[in-house]
């Protein structure tokens, strides 16, 4: 059962990359464009749950890498057992102008993740209804969980001239 | 009618936490809401980053300040996982009583906000006073009431001083000795039924949809409990049962964290039985120059509010390359809330929000 789905995502795709299951999980690298289209073929596979969209920033590549962590409820859809219990697909865009199809469709959860990481890495999500602010109230140049926000420096600028407590209160 | 918006939170009585919520309503009918978590963002994923794995656990644990424990372990369980540390039999009986002695104070920090919101205020009280008999017994055994840093990867920080199991049993009876007192007064209390019943109904589709778990997928019959389905810990070492309604509303969701608690004490009971001799932790390198192999893991656990998620990336470092927790509170106060409320009175946003179990410092992280 655990090689059938490596199996049929290989013969389908044939530009991604598997690695063997460990520990119930299997490691799926697709590049951008085939992104929706493994999640679809998960999806329909019983990976109906959608446990997380992440972002990692490898600086040194110039990329940004999104990760789909994906499971399965125990119920209905295949039941625990068949097949490995998490699959974790990685894709990666290129820092600049980073841009991904939105998930939404196939999986609704993936709205709130998708807004994250939209503010936190700058990554678009083409087709979302909802990218606004989820966390943040500033503007920032650089998103801030990117390796090349200095949050030390950041907070120098922003905090650093706040007058220490009790310095100007003479005129009250 | 006319359609207006109105701002709820985050200075609101109806609110607790750091949250607000947008509503289009129309009369007191909601429309449509729109949930806004900003207000408490600390950013500790990334003030993670900048720090060694070591130093890293003041942090975890305050991401949520309800249950800071069950972050501490999946902390932990993540490094370990990297790091490939295995953490002796004993320490794992250790953590999970210890766990679920977290699970009881929280619920009842739960029951504590949800009663005081009805204006059950006496029964919020008894909550809150039961709750801190809990804390004691971290208090004893950490140092610390609230924040205890007492899960380490390797194992636990200490073993139990004397005499405590016999400590934690009392406890656990004086506690459990007032099940009937809140029964009487709230859970079979008809104003409890009437406010809660049918209200902020969440369909199996829906939360199956939506990523909810814990209460909020076991108020609608679905048996998913992390503790079960990826078991961790101690938790397959003794048998237990998992609790469920089918109604999926505000009414069952309380009633699944009130059987919650009682199967947590009988489960302290029988870990404290099985519980071997044996050292508590596994010797882990110098935390000072810990490098952890390069690689990524997700790891998983069942807190009190749901599943409780961990994604942690290591380039090799002495730091965490990225470290990403998906907590349960995210789904559950982003798209579940947003979709319980549409048509529900604007006199129940409070009731909705604290029987999906939200802690608002869990989403904004």
């Amino acid at each position: 059962m655990n090689g059938a789905l490596t199996d049929r995502l290989k013969a389908i795709f044939r530009d991604i990359e598997t690695d063997d299951v460990r520990d119930g999980r299997l490691t799926v690298l697709a590049p951008a464009a085939s992104v929706l289209s493994v999640l679809r073929l998960l999806r329909s596979d019983g990976y109906g749950y959608l446990q997380l969209i992440s972002c990692v920033d490898w600086i040194d590549d110039g990329q940004l890498e999104v990760v789909y962590v994906l499971s399965r409820y125990l119920d209905g859809e295949g039941g625990i057992g068949g097949g490995p219990i998490r699959v974790v697909l990685k894709t990666r865009v290129p820092r600049t102008n980073a841009s991904l199809p939105t998930a939404i469709e196939i999986y609704p959860i993936a709205e709130p993740y998708e807004r994250e990481v939209h503010e936190l890495f700058g990554v678009r999500f083409e087709g979302h209804p909802r990218l606004t602010p989820l966390f943040l109230e500033r503007e920032y140049e650089i998103p801030p969980f990117r390796k090349d926000f200095d949050t030390r420096q950041y907070v120098e600028d922003v905090f650093g001239s706040v007058p220490a407590v009790g310095e100007e209160s003479q005129d009250s | 009618m006319r359609e207006l918006e109105l701002y709820f939170g985050p200075q609101h009585l109806g609110m607790v936490g750091n949250f607000s919520i947008t509503l289009k309503v129309e009369g007191d009918r909601i429309v449509k809401a729109d949930a806004n978590p900003g207000y408490l963002h600390r950013g500790f994923e990334k003030l993670m980053e900048l720090r060694s794995w070591i130093k890293n656990f003041p942090m975890v644990c305050r991401m949520n300040v309800v249950e800071p424990d069950s972050m501490e372990m999946i902390y932990s369980m993540g490094v370990e996982k990297l790091a490939g540390i295995q953490v002796p039999e004993r320490a794992q009986f250790i953590r999970s009583i210890y766990l679920e002695l977290a699970r009881v104070g929280s619920h009842l920090f739960g029951l504590w906000a949800y009663a005081n919101m009805l204006g059950f205020d006496t029964v919020a009280q008894w909550a809150m006073y039961h709750r801190d008999l809990v804390l004691d017994l971290f208090e004893e055994l950490t140092g610390g009431r609230v924040y205890h840093i007492y899960i380490w990867p390797g194992g636990v920080r200490r073993d139990f001083p004397d005499g405590f199991e016999d400590r934690i049993v009392s406890t656990l009876h004086s506690i459990g000795g007032c099940v009937p007192d809140y029964d009487n007064a709230f859970f079979n209390n008809r104003l409890f039924r009437e406010r809660a019943k049918g209200v902020g109904t969440v369909t199996r589709e829906d939360a199956v949809a939506m990523g909810g778990t814990g209460q909020v997928i076991r108020a609608t019959g679905m048996e998913y409990d992390i503790r079960k389905v990826d078991p961790y810990a101690a938790y397959d070492r003794v048998p237990w049962d998992v609790h469920t309604r089918t109604e999926g509303d505000a009414y069952s969701r309380i009633w699944v964290v009130r059987d919650e608690m009682i199967e947590s004490v009988h489960m302290i009971f029988k870990l404290l039985d099985a519980m071997p001799k044996g050292d508590v932790y596994n010797r882990i390198p110098n935390p000072f120059k810990w490098r952890i192999p390069e690689g990524d893991a997700y790891v998983r656990c069942e807190s009190s509010r749901g599943e409780l998620g961990l994604y942690i990336v290591s380039d090799g470092g002495d730091k965490p390359h990225r470290a990403h927790f998906r907590t349960p509170s995210y789904p559950h106060g982003l798209t579940v809330l947003e979709q319980a409320l549409v048509g529900e009175s604007i006199a129940d946003v409070g009731n909705i929000m604290i029987s999906l179990y939200v802690v608002a410092p869990e989403i904004d992280r």
